[in-house]
Parts: C-alpha cells; sequence; structure tokens
C-alpha cells in the first residue's frame, strides 16, 4: 500500500482530532451539568443572602445545598456510562468518599473556628469546594483545575476589597459563571 | 521499518481505532456513546466495527446493563500494536518528503 505526504499528513491530522475529541468527550461529559446545578445554587443562595433577610437566606441556603447535592449524586452515578472499565466503580466510589470527608472536614473547620461571620462561612465552603475541585482536576483532566483558581482568586478579591457586596459579587462571577462555563462545555462537546 | 495497514487506513476505521486506542487499556466503549462521537449512523459503525473485529483489532462484547442490553467495543493488544505501527509509517512518510 502507498500514499502520498498530503495523504499521510490528512490520515494522522484525523487521527490527532479524533483522539482530542474522544479525551475531551470522556472528561466532559456529564462534568457541565456540575457546573449548571452548583451555578445555579451559587446564583439564587447568594442572591438570597444579599437580598433577603438573614434567617430567610439560610433556609434557602440549606434547601440549594440539599437539592444540590441530590442531583450532584443522580449526575455523579448516570455520567461516564458510555466508558466502563474494571476499575471505574471503584474509582466512583472513591470520589464519593472523598467528597463526603472533605465536607466533614468543611463542618469540623467552621466549628473550630466559630463564631464565624456569614461572609467567612460563605468563604471556607467555597475554599474547601475549591480545594476539592482542584483535587478532582488533578485526578481527571489538569486543564479542569483553572476554573477552581480563577473563583477562588474571585472570592477572595470579593472578601478582602469588596465586602459590602460580596454576597452578590460571588452570585454573578462565582454562581454566574459557572453556568457559563457549563454552558460553554456543553455547547463545545 | 513500520508498515501502512490498509484495513485501518480507511477513514472511518482510521476514526474508530483513535477514539479506542484514547481510552486505557482495560476501558471500553459503548456503540451509541462510540457512534455519536464519530457522527456516524448505526449501520456504517456496525459495518466497519465487524472488519476490524474480524481483523482481531478490537472486542465486541455484549453485556445487559440495568436489563438492557449494550454493546461495548474495545481494542485488543494486537490492534494497538497495529495502529502505532500505522501511525509510525505515516509519520515516517510525512519524514521523507
Amino acid at each position: 500500500m502507498n500514499i502520498s505526504p498530503t495523504e499521510a499528513e490528512e490520515a494522522l491530522a484525523a487521527i490527532q482530532t479524533m483522539m482530542k475529541k474522544t479525551r475531551r468527550a470522556i472528561s466532559s461529559s456529564g462534568a457541565y451539568l456540575f457546573l449548571i446545578v452548583w451555578g445555579v445554587v451559587w446564583l439564587l443562595g447568594f442572591l438570597g443572602a444579599q437580598f433577603l433577610p438573614q434567617y430567610i437566606a439560610v433556609y434557602t441556603w440549606m434547601v440549594l445545598d440539599i437539592l444540590g447535592g441530590i442531583l450532584s449524586a443522580i449526575i455523579g452515578i448516570r455520567m461516564n456510562r458510555g466508558v466502563r472499565s474494571p476499575s471505574s466503580s471503584s474509582s466512583g466510589k472513591r470520589i464519593a468518599i472523598f467528597w463526603m470527608l472533605l465536607f466533614l472536614y468543611c463542618v469540623a473547620s467552621i466549628a473550630v473556628s466559630w463564631p464565624a461571620d456569614g461572609k467567612q462561612l460563605a468563604m471556607f465552603i467555597i475554599l474547601f469546594v475549591m480545594v476539592g475541585w482542584l483535587a478532582m482536576g488533578l485526578l481527571l483532566s489538569f486543564t479542569s483545575i483553572w476554573p477552581a483558581v480563577i473563583i477562588t482568586a474571585l472570592a477572595l478579591v470579593g472578601y478582602f476589597l469588596l465586602p459590602g457586596i460580596f454576597n452578590l459579587w460571588m452570585a454573578i462571577l462565582g454562581g454566574g459563571g459557572m453556568i457559563v462555563l457549563g454552558l460553554y462545555i456543553r455547547s463545545r462537546w | 521499518m513500520a508498515k501502512l495497514n490498509e484495513t485501518i487506513h480507511q477513514p472511518v476505521r482510521l476514526r474508530i481505532m483513535a477514539a479506542l486506542v484514547t481510552l486505557g487499556p482495560n476501558e471500553e466503549v459503548d456503540f451509541t456513546y462510540l457512534r455519536d462521537l464519530l457522527e456516524v449512523t448505526d449501520g456504517n459503525l456496525g459495518a466497519h466495527l465487524r472488519k476490524l473485529e474480524e481483523a482481531g483489532y478490537i472486542a465486541v462484547n455484549k453485556a445487559f446493563v440495568e436489563r438492557k442490553p449494550h454493546t461495548f467495543v474495545a481494542t485488543t493488544a494486537a490492534g494497538r500494536k497495529v495502529f502505532q505501527e500505522h501511525v509510525a509509517a505515516l509519520e515516517s512518510i510525512l519524514k521523507s518528503k
């Protein structure tokens, strides 16, 4: 079998494109749904914290977090069904245990640092969630760590430099940013 | 010197193999997932998978997932080796340009 250099170049380009598309599909399949779900939770939760009386805002956050957790569990169970391996079910269990432990460490840290005001509580939760995101990014897809780094930086800027509009800042840039990123990943795949 | 492989060089089969070698050695992909990834029809994909299976480059495994029949596809060790040789042959053609 003989082919020209041009044909060889085209074949190699087709291989590269397909490999890139497959890697992207595996790493992003379902991930955009997590971003949209938690983007909506953050958007509504932080808007509530900015504009609603404190006791209503606290209950709003609790309800939204529970809903977000349930939806995340459903998405986690259903995602990546297209690819299977002997290790995938044990990896899924380890990831679920990691998030549960991270949640417990977050609660413990908040309890140790108590009393904390609303903004400090929000920052604790944001920082722990971002640590979890970074860990998942380093494990599953290195490029996905950058949104977590950017959201952390935005949260710190809002916390230290814009305390008066911190909740609004996080609703729009944190929650809105996650929704936009989720939709962008969805449209790209 | 690495040789070009006529079975793999067909454009759809080349893309199938490229997608499958991107997975881990113990991973397999669902037929419908692969079909969507390649943007081909069921019949077209099925025909090319049969050719690759006959050549021993892929393994097709039928299984029930939550009581529904699914077809999973994976590369064999021979398939990975042949694909790598094919890529090496393509690269050597480019270098000799």
